[in-house]
């Protein structure tokens, strides 16, 4: 084993070793998840010393000004007020969902329309139009973080796999019996996995465009999937009140999560992929051990369904939105609630931390989408100028730019 | 709403759940029309740029009621919309008489497709509450309702501004669908 280089992973903190072993360059990962700004450095560096037989005393050096520089980009929390940058009438019908490139130099849009688009950030410019879909695009997926590939799916029960430079199509999926309404990529980027309205999922390679594995079990529809970070486990949220967790490379169910009492809305694993929360029309959201398949806790509070959960980069806090127009910030180790977020006057539909994990965003059906402080749950800003319901939001890697998707057509860059 | 419950709607496998669209022509007074059912304010209505879903209840029904922009640009995209329809409602705006020839071949076209073969379709000849709206025979004959033979059909004058008419509607998609399921 050869230490060919490092890379710096800002978000969450954690430094990258590229190596050499048998001829061929792998890396692997050390989380600092608990780096904090006042953190002793020279411990940080001994621990990692000690256990990690790559970095021998000649490296110390650059290892100890590496987490320096994590520590320097952790203090400059910028308190950034969002204003409206552009408004792209984007389609002709709502939009369905949004989401960013690992760069966010760009971002797509899926729409009722039957088309995804692609759009340059900086300027607002419409790079692509994919079109070929039959009917309402529902699930869009960047290969992360390579954002090379864009992957569709559809209404027309197919997905569609793009060039994210092209904006040819490379593959389409056929398979799926009803709609499909969520995917993902792989970590490696070599699978797409789609869950449907026919009650499976389904595994897709994305190199020859053929099904390599169908997930059957569920007795109702998938609404939520999520691959762990390694990509050897994905998890499938179902209308049929549980989760499944599968092994990819088997295509065995490997648990099934019961517990909740209605749907599930959302199936989310925190970064080390130890813990799976879930999000339930059964007013709760509960955390699971990924290992035993066991639940370790059910948060409740919330007067109606929630719709969403969220976890930050570092998994030590989980949020849940919810139909009562709440949101909620937990300590996902404790359980314990840290802050409510009360202001929206409709549902809350979607929640996520920014990068940095210092801001929350939500998204209403009261067309505004809010900014919080998960600390105190404080809103910081309310974006304003939707005409009607905002569908999803995200922030960029970086946490400078939001984009908020709407039932109004349009989408809004702001920054 | 939100894009979750989207999905819970295309579902309908609730027993005693209609799903119901509502097509026709902008300004036929769709939204209007899926307002007072769901009684709600009437007073500010824009036109529809995508699609209102509203779930009412009636006769021990949940009726899933999806009304869907009427404008030229939109209409190809009410494909999206057909599957798993229980129930068509068209509206009509009987005092612009000048697109009745229209609306009727947007109509036509709607009962060929393959989507929504068999299912029944309640015509509602909206605005009586004008002067020049043309009564209901008339919008039948000239719509040529009468040769309909694959489906069962209904054509029902109203007013959505006042509700006249709005209930009897109702009452005869609720019973031909009890008829056929």
């Amino acid at each position: 084993m050869k230490l060919k280089r490092f890379l710096l992973r800002y978000y969450p903190p954690g430094i990258i070793l590229e190596y050499e072993q048998g001829g061929t360059v792998k890396t692997k990962s050390i989380d600092l998840l608990d780096l904090k700004p006042e953190t002793d450095v020279d411990s940080v560096v001994d621990e990692i010393t000690r256990k990690e037989p790559l970095i021998t005393t000649s490296k110390t050096d650059q290892v100890r000004k590496l987490i320096v520089r994590l520590q320097e980009k952790l203090c400059h929390v910028e308190d950034r007020y969002f204003y409206l940058f552009k408004v792209l009438r984007a389609h002709i019908l709502p939009l369905t969902n949004v989401a960013f490139n690992k760069s966010g130099s760009s971002f797509i849009t899926g729409s009722y329309d039957r088309t995804c688009k692609v759009w340059d950030t900086a300027s607002g410019e419409e790079l692509h139009t994919l079109e070929g879909h039959r009917n309402v695009v529902y699930a869009i997926a960047f290969n992360n973080p390579f954002g090379d590939k864009i992957a569709t799916g559809s209404f027309d029960k197919t997905c569609k796999l793009w060039s994210a430079e092209t904006g040819k199509c490379y593959h389409t999926y056929r398979g799926h019996t009803a709609e499909i309404v969520c995917l993902s990529f792989n970590p490696q980027s070599t699978v797409i996995a789609t869950g449907s309205m026919d009650t499976t999922a389904k595994l897709w390679d994305v190199q020859t465009g053929t099904e390599l594995n169908s997930l059957s079990g569920h007795s109702a529809e998938i609404i939520s999937l999520s691959f762990n970070s390694t990509g050897a486990l994905l998890i499938t949220g179902s209308f049929d009140h549980t989760v499944a967790v599968w092994d990819t490379r088997s295509g065995q169910k490997v648990h099934t999560l019961i517990g909740h009492k209605a749907e599930i809305s959302s199936a989310q694993f925190n970064w080390d992929c130890s813990l799976i929360a879930t999000g339930s029309m059964d007013k709760t959201c509960k955390i699971w051990d990924t290992d035993s398949g066991r639940c370790i806790g059910t948060l409740r509070g919330h007067e109606d369904e929630v719709l969403d959960v969220a976890f930050d980069y570092t998994g030590q806090h989980l949020l849940t939105a919810s139909a009562d127009g709440t949101a909620r910030c937990y300590n996902s180790v404790t359980h314990n609630i840290i802050s409510k977020f009360v202001g929206h006057e409709g549902e809350i539909s979607k929640i996520c931390f920014n990068p940095q994990g210092t801001k929350v965003l939500t998204a209403s059906s009261d067309k505004t989408a809010r900014i919080w402080d998960p600390e105190t749950g404080e809103c910081k800003q309310v974006f304003e100028g939707h005409s009607d319901e905002i569908f999803s939001c995200t922030f960029n890697y970086e946490g400078n730019t939001i984009i908020t998707g709407s039932k109004d057509n349009t989408c809004r860059i702001w920054r | 709403m939100g894009l979750l419950s989207l999905l819970r709607r295309i579902r309908g496998t609730q027993a005693k759940e209609l799903r119901i669209l509502l097509l026709g022509l902008d300004n036929a007074g769709k939204t209007t029309l899926l307002k007072s059912l769901a009684s709600e304010d009437i007073s500010h209505i824009t036109p529809t740029q995508g699609f209102n879903i509203k779930t009412v209840q009636s006769a021990g029904f949940h009726l899933n009621v999806w009304d869907i922009g009427g404008q030229r640009k939109i209409r190809p995209y009410w494909k999206n919309y057909f599957e798993n329809t229980d129930i068509l409602i068209y509206v009509i705006d009987s005092a612009d008489r000048k697109r009745l020839e229209e609306t009727g071949e947007e109509l036509t076209e709607l009962l060929e497709e393959e989507k929504l073969s068999g299912v029944p379709v309640m015509v509602f000849a909206n605005k009586q509450d004008l002067v020049t709206a043309a009564p209901a025979c008339d919008i039948a004959e000239g719509l040529n309702l009468h040769q309909i033979r694959d489906r069962e059909w209904h054509i029902q004058a109203c007013s959505a501004q006042t509700g006249e008419g709005v209930k009897h509607g109702i009452d005869w998609l609720i019973k031909a669908c009890s008829k056929k399921k």
